[in-house]
């Protein structure tokens, strides 16, 4: 029951948000939807999915609603909420910032 | 803080609504493997592969489910519930466990709860009474009494917001039909009902003008017990006479129960009578002792201000008058419990120490318990790891069985408080004062107890819990790896130490306590107990003059002496070893006809008796004469002196014929000593021996009340009882008459060793089953565990008695350990007891001390053998098999 590291757990928050900030979506729509957005190059394992999507709900920047899929089942719907609107901004923020730095930083002499 | 609240809301949903929120959760993940089930199929595989691979790649679902219900928060609430589920069911799977813990801690809990009140309730209780923290005790200089014109006239003085005063020596005699009884009362100033706000049952409390001692009042408010026992609880008693020292007085008011009285104690005097000359003799003398004082304190003043104002009355009143008190000696809040008890104080920490010792050795019990019941359950805790509890969540688990202990054992404890309380408030004691220790069951005594459980169990539980959960983190389910290695030092091998260490000390003091019960039984008084009985009189004093009390006497020994039977007969002012002993003086005494500079500090007891005393008590004569009726007012001074005052102060002189100074009334008196009687004891039958001085009761007819006849019998001395008794009650009708055999009187001698060996013993013997249940279950425990080691030993040729030496010498260590450390300390503990002792009873008896130690040697020998035959009796084969 390993625990994902910090930078990974964040990162999901990261994807989840920006995910459904789009439009609601249930957890399979959003793994896949992450597994295709990033070609194939994020797998989400379920593990790590459904736990951070009920941690996000806690926290009050998701909210549950029942909908219906594409085949017509009843499920469990995760839409952002004004707070996870500006979490997602804020984590969005720090993403880029953090992004920035390490590419200045691997990419030092090459220009 | 919408979102705070909206998360506790999440959160309170979630835990109403547990179910539901499983369901939903249960039905997403549902969904999530039907998707990936369709996905897989439409990239060919078949069904059930289609279903397997989905699955595989969710990874473990109840893991997952669990991980989510983490992020509620409501998992410790959850778990908690289930955990005290759990653990009832779990321990409830061991009833003797149970039993045992539960015993433990409520005998130890329960036994100090007990000892802690009962202290309390004597020492500490608030007398009752209308805003009792106002109440101060007054001293005036040095002394607890003061007379009568001094109350009134510091009462005048208006320095406090009324003074009262109460004196409870003494008794008065009742009479009630045929029967004459003296009782024991409580003299109070007439302004006392008023001061003090007492509360009454029935009718009221005299006031401050009706029972001015000047106008000879004749009042009296009862108690609720001679309420019941004497006036047949008579709602109508109000009104009614009494007749006190042969007078009429009438009923006021009836005392509530449960009343504390002022003297504290759990002192509770029967009649409640407004101070006269007519029931204290003297009462307007300049010096009698006629009242303690308490007074109240005026709204919103402070002591100190309240003392100041008092203290300057009774300097100003010293000026005027140089015989009165030079000024105030103390002032301190009755709440503050009565001082200068140190001895009580004293009995009372030892008892709480016990109470301790033996909480602290159930602690020990059930600690040991616990982690011998976690040994057991290792593998269940591993597996619980395995499936991935948390360390924290496994120590919860385990620390949720103490919460039931805790519950169970303050049951147990109260009901063991509950029976210590009737035990104790049922059994009579021999005591000349009337006693009620009214000890009410209420929330305090409850919260005592019930803090001292939770204290014990999460002592005696987070050990075990902790090294529990530590066990289980080793790698799971390879326990057999451990079982050839023996460790001594082990958690459970200083628990062993401990409560040997604690054991031993609470069984020191037992056997000491136990031993100087036998040794007190047996040591002699000095005096013949067997062949002798005494009558004590109390007179009305107002009936007699020294003269006709002397007359009176000398009549009632020739009646005595008279009844078939009776060999001898004697009257004394005071009887050895009754609360009326005597007097115990001390002064500095000059021998005339020696230069003043050779006088000596000298301290004694002194009795005043009558011709033929000493024959009659079996005192024996050793040089010169007994007192004679010669010896009368008028004839010189004579005094006899026991052995060791000869040995003591009169050391190279001839005893017969000296002329000792003895402080009399104002001036030293000469007095030839005519006499040398042998030693005997005075005040308690534990004392170191005393010097003593006799004096002619015919030379100095005593004061007070109460006075001795004694007589020798040759029979039966129960026989004579009820002859000598009617024949004294003859002459004087309204004399209280108690006749005893001299045997049965001394029960109160021997009252404090039979207490303290009572409760001691009680409460040792309740250690000691605990002790030795433990260091059984510990060491045999730790011997079973050994089996499989010990099979392997035997497997590979080990004799029998080797391996027994092994087990022994292991379990011996241990016990040694903890029986030094134990002897070491108890020797400390012991050390304050020395005055409860008789006399020549170390506080560090080699007996107590040795048998304490035998006894541990032989339990742990005794624990150890039988699972040790059992080992070696088990092929190597079998052991190695067992687990």
């Amino acid at each position: 029951m390993g625990k994902p590291s910090d930078l990974i757990q964040g990162t999901l928050d990261l994807l989840i948000l920006k995910t459904v900030s789009l439009e609601p979506k249930h957890g399979w729509a959003i793994a896949k939807r992450i597994q295709q957005v990033s070609q194939d190059a994020l797998q989400v394992t379920q593990g790590s999915l459904y736990p951070a999507l009920h941690r996000l709900e806690q926290q009050g920047w998701l909210r549950a609603k029942t909908g219906q899929t594409d085949t017509g089942r009843e499920a469990k719907f995760y839409a952002l909420t004004p707070a996870g609107r500006k979490q997602l901004a804020r984590e969005l923020e720090s993403w880029d910032r953090l992004s920035g730095a390490i590419g200045l930083v691997v990419r030092d002499g090459e220009a | 803080m919408p979102r705070t609240l909206d998360r506790l809301w999440h959160r309170l949903r979630a835990l109403l609504l547990r179910r539901r929120a499983d369901t939903s959760l249960a039905a997403e993940i549902a969904l999530h493997l039907e998707e990936a089930e369709r996905e897989h199929r439409a990239r060919g595989l078949g069904p059930a592969e289609a279903r397997l691979a989905a699955r595989r790649d969710f990874g473990g679902v109840a893991l997952i489910e669990e991980q989510c219900r983490d992020t509620r928060r409501v998992a410790l609430a959850q778990s908690l519930i289930q955990d005290l589920r759990y653990g009832l069911r779990a321990l409830l799977a061991q009833p003797l466990v149970v039993l045992a813990a539960t015993a433990s801690i409520g005998a130890g809990a329960g036994a100090t709860a007990f000892v802690v009140n009962l202290a309390s309730e004597l020492l500490l209780a608030k007398p009752s009474g209308r805003d009792v923290d106002a109440l101060v005790n007054i001293r005036l200089d040095g002394n607890s009494h003061v007379s009568y014109a001094d109350w009134r006239a510091l009462d005048d003085a208006g320095a406090l917001d009324g003074l009262a005063g109460y004196h409870v020596e003494g008794s008065v005699n009742i009479r009630q039909g045929d029967r004459t009884d003296a009782v024991v009362p409580m003299l109070v100033t007439a302004n006392f009902f008023d001061v003090l706000g007492v509360p009454l049952a029935l009718g009221r409390g005299f006031t401050a003008v009706e029972a001015a001692a000047e106008r000879n009042p004749r009042l009296v408010v009862v108690s609720d017990g001679f309420w019941r026992a004497r006036l047949g609880a008579d709602p109508g008693a109000v009104g009614r006479a009494l007749i006190v020292n042969g007078e009429p007085y009438t009923i006021l008011g009836v005392l509530p129960k449960g009343l504390k009285s002022m003297p504290g104690f759990g002192l509770a005097p029967e009649v409640y009578l407004p101070l006269s000359g007519a029931l204290l003799p003297g009462l307007y003398h300049p010096h009698a002792a006629a009242a303690q004082l308490v007074g109240r304190l005026k709204p919103g003043a402070g002591i100190a201000q309240a003392a100041a104002a008092l203290d300057t009355v009774v300097r100003r009143r010293r000026v005027e008058d140089p015989d009165r008190p030079r000024h105030l000696g103390a002032m301190t809040p009755v709440t503050s419990g009565v001082p200068g008890l140190g001895s009580i104080w004293s009995f009372f920490a030892v008892l709480v120490v016990v109470g301790g010792l033996v909480l602290g050795i159930a602690c020990a019990n059930v600690a040991g318990l616990l982690l011998a019941r976690n040994t057991v359950r290792q593998k269940e805790l591993a597996l619980r790891v395995a499936l991935g509890a948390s360390r924290a969540r496994v120590a919860q688990q385990l620390f949720v069985e103490s919460i039931w202990l805790a519950v169970l054992g303050t049951i147990s404890g109260v009901l063991v408080m509950v029976l210590a309380m009737a035990v104790v408030g049922n059994v009579p004691l021999p005591l000349p004062l009337p006693l009620e220790l009214g000890v009410p069951l209420d929330w305090r005594l409850f919260a005592l107890t019930l803090s001292m459980v939770v204290i014990a169990t999460v002592a005696s539980g987070v050990l075990p819990a902790l090294s529990g959960s530590r066990d289980a983190l080793s790698p799971a389910l390879k326990q057999t790896e451990r079982a050839y290695v023996h460790r001594r030092w082990t958690l459970r091998g200083l628990l062993v130490i401990g409560q040997v260490t604690l054991s031993v000390g609470l069984v020191v003091t037992a056997l000491l306590f136990v031993r100087n019960l036998s040794l007190a039984r047996t040591s002699s008084p000095g005096f013949d107990t067997a062949q002798t009985v005494v009558a004590q009189l109390g007179l009305v004093e107002s009936r007699y003059t020294p003269e006709t009390r002397v007359a009176f006497l000398q009549q009632a020994v020739e009646r005595v002496e008279a009844l078939p039977g009776v060999e001898r007969a004697a009257f004394a002012f005071g009887m050895p070893l009754s609360i009326r002993h005597g007097r115990t003086s001390g002064a500095r005494l000059t021998i005339a006809g020696e230069p003043a500079t050779s006088g000596f500090p000298a301290s004694w007891a002194e009795n005043i008796v009558g011709p033929g005393y000493f024959d009659t008590i079996g005192i024996a004569r050793r040089q010169g004469r007994d007192f004679t009726a010669a010896d009368t007012v008028g004839t010189p001074p004579v005094a006899i002196v026991n052995e060791t005052f000869v040995r003591r102060y009169l050391s190279g002189r001839t005893p017969i014929g000296l002329h000792v100074m003895l402080p009399g009334p104002g001036h030293d008196i000469d007095h030839e000593i005519v006499g040398v009687v042998a030693d005997s004891r005075h005040r308690s039958i534990g004392e170191s021996q005393m010097a003593a001085i006799y004096l002619a009761y015919l030379q100095r007819p005593a004061d007070g009340r109460v006075v001795h006849v004694l007589a020798r019998v040759s029979g039966d001395p129960a026989a004579s009882l009820r002859p000598v008794a009617s024949v004294l009650a003859e002459l004087d009708r309204s004399a209280a008459v108690d006749v005893q055999t001299v045997s049965q009187s001394l029960a109160f001698a021997f009252l404090p060793s039979r207490v303290g060996a009572a409760l001691l013993g009680g409460l040792g013997a309740i250690g000691l089953t605990l002790a030795m249940a433990g260091l059984f279950a510990m060491v045999s425990y730790s011997v079973t565990r050994r089996t499989k080691e010990i099979g392997v030993r035997m497997a590979l040729g080990a004799p029998a008695g080797a391996v027994v030496r092994l087990v022994v010498a292991d379990a011996a260590v241990l016990v040694a350990t903890g029986l030094v450390i134990g002897l070491v300390l108890a020797a400390l503990v012991t050390q304050p007891l020395a005055m409860f002792l008789v006399d020549g009873l170390s506080p560090h008896d080699p007996l107590a001390f040795a048998g304490t130690a035998l006894l541990f040697a032989a339990v742990s020998v005794a624990a150890t053998i039988p699972p040790v035959r059992r080992a070696i009796g088990v092929g190597p084969l079998v052991a190695l098999r067992t687990e």
